[in-house]
């Protein structure tokens, strides 16, 4: 920590502070000196850049863009700031992309949205956003969408007409003596989900992949600036279905930092337990859905069957299966009835049953090794290159988990270990997706036996303890969450104004964008068989892919 | 009237109509337990009229034709895919009184009958003006080819122990003795009957994750119905043509008749849907590599190995 201090003393800063155990943050006078700190920080060993912020500040006429650079092997990070100019000619800074290449579509983002337009990027079109939304600034604050909406009215069929065009040349720029072809693999394919790769193929073979994202956008960022603090968690668990809980949980520990509330014991063991059963029934669909790919059904439907008891469990708490809105800024939404563990319970013992069959005849499975274990290689060095996360990270040796890096909630508490492969094949990141279901089931068993022992003994009120009070209006600031998700860590960085009643900016960076991006660098030269295999390993969600 | 009965009854269109109803209606109910299902339930007993419906259902439904495609390859080729599944039928003994057409070289018509059909399904896919559907269809053509080798010399290996490729005579040869010599012939048999059938784990041309539906891609109502029905029949041709040729056709442990049959063919439908159950799916250059690597080869050694049996053990026969 002391060296990327030293670093950062070199250049003109405005201030350099610790922030929590493992950030330093820092704002740099002016934007020119950017790209010289972050080449010094990246020999320091910060590879990884996890995603680029920028918040707009109209008042001030200016935009403040926010860096995240991370160090996966020594957990040192840096959360680097900067202003530019608001005015759309002016709105430049330098890319990052060359440097760090997990940057590309980030900056991609901050383009579209915020209109910032970063030099020597290789490739900056516009990502995520329909036609309608290309050449304006959905995200910053004084956009009217009122406005767009009559504009996109006028213009509807013009923007068909482009739309259509657009279909109609897919091939037209290629050389009619090759049998080059673009495969549209997507939106409407039975293994794709809403997302589009113009996969250019010979044949069997890829050339080369372009993913086409933003079918299911849904502006969830700029959403919850139009909603009170606790009615934003309903935009935020819409990051994807699957596992809802944890990314309500990095926004709730946002909202408290910011408000200064400290949440009772009982809530984090009551978040630790909600967020493993969320992620315990995003990890069964991954497993199934990994399967699906290969063309065999039967393990989603084992999987659907177990994780049906999980659902019941969040049911018998919260009253919905799937978006359960359970988490909330001061701890969770309702106090805990102890009988509700009986259905824990029931799920736990569902698990233990049928767990050594799903271990025996697919993890284990020779068909299975035979097509995975050697395609979608990722080494440890792409990891921290591109800046990815979660079970693909790990899959390919690299111990990151937020879990444990950064300790949230009851985590700390927890005794849980770094679930790793080293080959980072796809047959290896399926192997640490059943790896770390078997682990969220033993941390669960930890943290219901923490709740009954401190139940029984009167430390804990399971109907009085679940909330304290956060007040209505925050003061103004920003906070920096992250949390370990299913699919890996999401970001959230939130700003607020005096007296806010809604945030007024929240960034979350979720782990798929990062992973679709490695994409073509994986199934370049492979056949059209491996697109879902590799596709399905990266374990993707379209949900917060496109947020 | 012996012809009309033979052509729509049985072995012919009716039959075929029936057993696909049936088995489709089957492999439904037995998949659905092995997925932790419960499967068709409301129609009928056991949701035995579920593929009754939905027959019903594909033959009112319109039959989209896409535009740019030539409409005659379009439409045609279901029918001639159902009607070259449905030929190989009539070489078939069923009972001791077929089969329909009795010929010195039944084995023969059988295998190539069988072998024109994936031609067919190439020329649908070639005929749909879609890339998927194209792919699909250079699929089927490259994994025939390399499986109907292995496939041919498999079936040919009772031809060599009986001296003979008359269906009905192979029938009336087969013996325990016979069976155990064929065992290898048999299982070779049957792993290349997955490969032409395109079933896991060869389900490589109609790989929904990797290529939609395959040649199946652009077709719908009653020419999909059609396609369906033509698959169907074709995994009767194939199972019966293993009956026939390793198992002993309606030779039963204790009656001879067309049930010892029927339940021969089941026994392998059985076996198939297990394998779907429980094996992914390969790629084709694993396929080939598979094929030609290692079947192609071990049906050569089959061959040597019935030669030698032959001479062995049946050289007074």
């Amino acid at each position: 920590m002391k060296k990327i201090k030293a670093i950062l003393e070199n250049f003109d800063t405005e201030y350099v502070e610790d922030y929590k155990k493992i950030w330093i943050k820092a704002k740099l006078q002016s934007s020119d000196a950017l790209l010289a700190v972050a080449k010094a920080v990246q020999d320091e060993g910060l590879r990884s850049l996890s995603t680029v912020s920028p918040t707009d500040f109209p008042d001030r006429e200016t935009i403040e863009l926010n860096y995240f650079f991370e160090d996966l092997q020594t957990k040192r990070n840096l959360w680097l700031k900067c202003d530019i100019p608001r005015e759309l000619e002016k709105c430049e800074i330098a890319s990052l992309t060359p440097l760090f290449p997990g940057a590309e579509w980030h900056e991609r983002e901050a383009y579209s949205m915020f209109g910032v337009k970063f030099l020597n990027h290789p490739d900056l079109r516009p990502i995520i956003v329909s036609e309608d939304f290309i050449g304006k600034t959905p995200f910053r604050r004084d956009f009217d969408w009122e406005q767009h909406e009559e504009d996109v009215a006028k213009n509807v069929q013009a923007i068909v007409d482009a739309f259509k065009d657009e279909q109609a040349t897919n091939e037209v720029n290629l050389d009619p003596e090759s049998s080059e072809t673009v495969l549209n693999w997507g939106p409407t394919h039975p293994a794709s989900g809403p997302i589009r790769l113009r996969v250019h193929c010979d044949g069997e073979e890829i050339i080369s992949i372009d993913p086409d994202i933003g079918y299911v956008w849904r502006a969830l960022e700029s959403l919850v600036t139009k909603k009170d603090f606790v009615g934003a968690i309903v935009a935020v668990e819409r990051l994807c279905f699957m596992d809802n809980i944890n990314s309500m949980v990095g926004y709730c520990m946002a909202v408290e930092e910011i408000a200064g509330t400290e949440i009772t014991e009982f809530a984090k063991w009551m978040r630790v337990i909600l967020g493993e059963v969320a992620r315990i029934s995003s990890h069964f669909m991954g497993l199934g859905g990994f399967f699906m790919n290969l063309g065999l059904h039967t393990l989603f439907m084992w999987n659907l069957g177990t994780r049906e008891f999980f659902l019941d469990f969040l049911e018998s708490y919260s009253g919905a299966r799937i978006a359960t809105a359970s988490i909330e800024p001061g701890g969770v939404r309702y106090g805990l009835d102890m009988t509700m563990f009986d259905e824990l319970q029931k799920a736990l013992d569902q698990f233990d049953n049928t767990v050594d069959d799903i271990e025996m005849i697919f993890v284990n499975n020779p068909t299975m090794k035979v097509r995975a274990k050697d395609v979608g290689v990722l080494s440890a060095d792409e990891v921290e290159d591109y800046a990815l996360c979660g079970i693909v990270a790990r899959a390919s040796g690299v111990k990151t988990d937020i879990r444990i890096d950064e300790p949230y909630a009851a985590y700390d508490q927890v005794d849980m270990d770094y679930v790793t492969r080293s080959n980072g094949a796809a047959a290896d990141r399926f192997k640490v997706l059943f790896g770390e279901l078997k682990q969220s089931v033993d941390i669960i068993k930890q943290a219901k036996k923490r709740i009954e022992e401190g139940v029984a003994s009167g430390e804990f009120n399971p109907t009085k303890d679940h909330m304290v009070k956060v007040p209505k209006k925050l003061p103004a600031g920003e906070a920096l969450s992250r949390v370990e998700w299913a699919r890996g860590e999401v970001l959230m960085h939130l700003v607020t104004e005096e007296k806010a009643k809604s945030p007024y900016r929240l960034k979350l960076k979720a782990p798929s964008f990062n992973h679709t991006m490695m994409l073509n660098k994986l199934l370049e030269g492979q056949t059209l068989s491996d697109i879902p295999l590799v596709f399905g390993s990266l374990y993707v969600c379209q949900g917060d892919l496109d947020r | 009237m012996n012809t009309v009965i033979d052509a729509f009854l049985f072995p012919g269109l009716f039959y075929a109509l029936v057993w696909t109803v049936l088995l489709y209606w089957f492999f439904r109910k037995f998949m659905a337990p092995l997925h932790k299902r419960v499967g068709p339930h409301f129609n009928g007993p056991y949701g035995s009229y579920q593929t009754l419906f939905d027959l019903s259902k594909l033959l009112t439904k319109e039959s989209i034709t896409p535009d740019g495609v030539n409409p005659y390859l379009f439409s045609i080729m279901p029918i001639l895919a159902v009607i070259t599944a449905l030929l190989p039928t009539a070489f078939i003994p069923w009972t001791p009184s077929y089969p329909v057409v009795e010929s010195e070289y039944g084995l023969l018509a059988l295998i190539v009958l069988i072998g024109i059909e994936p031609f067919l399904l190439f020329l649908t896919g070639f005929g749909s003006d879609n890339k998927y559907s194209f792919l699909g269809g250079i699929r089927v053509l490259t994994q025939s080819i390399s499986m109907e080798t292995a496939f041919f010399l498999a079936a040919l290996s009772p031809a060599l122990l009986f001296g003979t490729l008359n269906l009905s005579e192979i029938v009336d040869q087969s013996s325990w003795g016979s069976f155990l010599v064929l065992i290898p012939g048999f299982f070779l048999y049957f792993i290349t009957l997955l490969g032409l059938l395109e079933q896991p784990p060869f389900n490589i041309p109609d790989a929904e994750q990797e290529i939609v539906y395959g040649f199946y891609t652009e077709y719908s109502g009653t020419n999909y119905f059609m396609l369906k029905l033509a698959e169907f029949t074709e995994f009767m041709a194939v199972f019966a043509g293993a009956a026939t040729l390793f198992l002993g056709a309606y030779k039963g442990l204790f009656f001879d008749n067309y049930l010892c049959f029927f339940i021969k063919m089941l026994l392998m439908a059985i076996v198939m849907m297990i394998l779907r159950a429980a094996t992914p799916r390969i790629t084709l250059k694993q396929m080939l590599h598979f094929s030609w690597r290692y079947l192609v080869p071990i049906s050569l050694l089959n061959l040597a190995w019935v030669m030698l049996a032959k001479n062995l053990f049946f050289a007074g026969v």
